[in-house]
């Protein structure tokens, strides 16, 4: 280290669910090389610093959508921010609208579990026959749901939204846009199912357009946008529902 | 956020995010919401104003006369501001969320779509306004 | 009364909905004129006479036109103070929620008895 070595303050939130009663910050003054991301940072501390630290991390070039935690006060991915891109003290903390098992991990079950109930997958009336070939679909189908296929699970639009703080059970951004991404696939005649999913509990209206999700979202898939055409098909799905009885499984 | 079932540790509670509701980009989220009070003041006022209308000359006037108060001019400058914050917003927002296609049609390109709602929302207004400031008719 | 709640929602969404777009487009000429132009004298008083506003007023559109700006406002209104008491975590959603949309409801009920009798 020599003596021009830049140095920051990263000040980390903790939480010892042993030890503390709740969360708390701890300082640590750092050398910092230049190109370091804030993910490098939390390395140097972890391993020339302090081993018990915890955080988590992967892939490091923002595809796995580990590393999400609030830097700052915004959730960011810790592998994609250049350290320079901010002051000389960077506040670290878990992403906020999660339960914190320890530093900067969060409890993601709750999130998984809303992964699982929009039915990710094609959803078909009858499957083909391998002998069929395959289910085709142009370039141009695919574009109308590429956008919202992008997502990487991170989280930091979960952590941004001003609803999920509130409605615990809403199904959320994240969640949202990847049942609306099967909606509107081609392939997918799960639609109707769907819907019943977005108008239930965890109801696709709770929604406020705050638009924060799009804001933090490090693929740009916007899912702010894949909520609200879920809100208008859901909507019509419902008009629907008041005038035609539900089709008996086996019809369509 | 929390699962249905407890994990097996003791967790820390969620935190709300930091800057809500007041700093940063969420600022311009409340006032959205709050801007929803005075719609409601509006409506009520609107229909005080309808009422009055049907129940005689006198009622009318009074309440033309109280529009001109002090009061009601500012509540209204305030309103207008509002009116115009809401109309960007939600315009702002109104091409992305529409599917990709209703049935067999697709919407029109986002830009023709903004385009369209400009056109709508002044046109609108401005018949409206031509009308109710004695234009025509 | 939450399954009430979330069986009605598409139908209150569309309200709401409509009470932004429309409802801005509408208002945005009342505000202006009723609310600031005339009182402000910009625009002569008599351009909103009993005479001339019940002639407006009761015409078959205006009578449409005054239900709008009574009904879509009110929508838009409780809807958003819905999610203000739910954003700063008052709780009490089941409670609050209803109590906002029968305030709409009922101003839409008035607004309609408002614009038959003129």
């Amino acid at each position: 280290m020599s003596d021009g070595q830049q140095k920051k303050t990263i000040v980390v939130t903790r939480f010892d669910p042993d030890q503390d009663e709740a969360p708390r910050e701890q300082s640590y003054e750092i050398p910092v090389q230049p190109g370091w991301k804030v993910l490098d940072a939390l390395n140097f501390i972890k391993d020339e610093v302090d081993a018990t630290l915890s955080h988590r991390w992967s892939c490091r070039m923002a595809v796995c959508g580990s590393c999400g935690m609030m830097v700052d006060g915004e959730p960011r991915l810790t592998c994609k921010d250049s350290l320079d891109q901010y002051g000389d003290t960077v506040r670290i903390a878990p992403l906020s609208n999660f339960p914190v098992i320890r530093d900067l991990v969060i409890e993601t079950d709750g999130f998984m579990e809303k992964l699982s109930d929009v039915k990710p997958w094609i959803i078909r009336a009858k499957e083909k026959a391998v002998e069929e070939g395959p289910v085709r679909q142009s370039p141009a189908e695919l574009e109308e749901f590429k956008q919202f296929s992008m997502c990487i699970n991170c989280m930091l639009c979960y952590s941004a939204c001003p609803v999920v703080a509130n409605e615990p059970e809403f199904l959320g951004p994240a969640a949202i846009a990847l049942g609306h991404r099967y909606s509107i696939d081609s392939r997918d005649e799960g639609a109707a199912e769907r819907n019943e999913i977005f108008l239930g509990e965890g109801t696709v209206f709770s929604c406020s357009f705050a638009n924060e999700c799009s804001e933090v979202c490090p693929k740009h898939v916007d899912p702010a946008a894949a909520v609200n055409q879920a809100k208008f098909n859901a909507a019509i799905h419902w008009a629907t529902r008041l005038v035609l009885p539900p089709p008996t499984k086996g019809d369509e | 956020m929390s699962p249905s079932t407890p994990g097996r540790t003791r967790t820390a509670p969620p935190r709300l995010p930091d800057k809500f509701p007041f700093e940063g980009r969420y600022r311009a989220y409340t006032l959205f919401d709050a801007t929803g009070i005075l719609y409601l003041m509006l409506g009520l006022l609107v229909l005080g104003s309808v009422w009055a209308l049907g129940s005689g000359e006198a009622a009318w006037n009074h309440v033309q006369a109280t529009y001109r108060s002090a009061t009601y001019v500012i509540f209204h400058l305030i309103a207008i501001v509002a009116v115009v914050f809401v109309g960007v917003r939600f315009f702002s927002f109104f091409p992305k969320a529409q599917p990709p296609r209703i049935g067999p049609a697709k919407p029109p390109p986002e830009p023709v779509l903004l385009g369209m709602l400009y056109v709508a929302w002044i046109g609108v207004a401005g018949v409206l306004s031509i009308i109710l400031a004695g234009g025509i008719f | 009364m939450k399954h009430t709640l979330l069986k009605l929602e598409p139908l209150i969404w569309l309200l709401f909905g409509q009470g932004i777009m429309i409802g801005t487009m509408l208002l945005t000429a009342w505000v202006l004129v009723v609310g600031l132009a005339v009182p402000l004298g910009i625009v002569p008083a008599d351009a909103l006479s009993f005479e001339r506003a019940h002639m407006l007023g009761s015409n078959i559109i205006g009578r449409v036109v005054l239900l709008g700006l009574i009904v879509l406002p009110m929508w838009k209104g409780v809807h958003h103070m819905r999610h203000l008491f739910i954003d700063f975590g008052t709780g009490r959603d089941e409670l609050i929620a209803p109590l906002l949309y029968l305030v709409a409801l009922a101003g839409s009920l008035l607004g309609l008895i408002a614009v038959i009798r003129l």
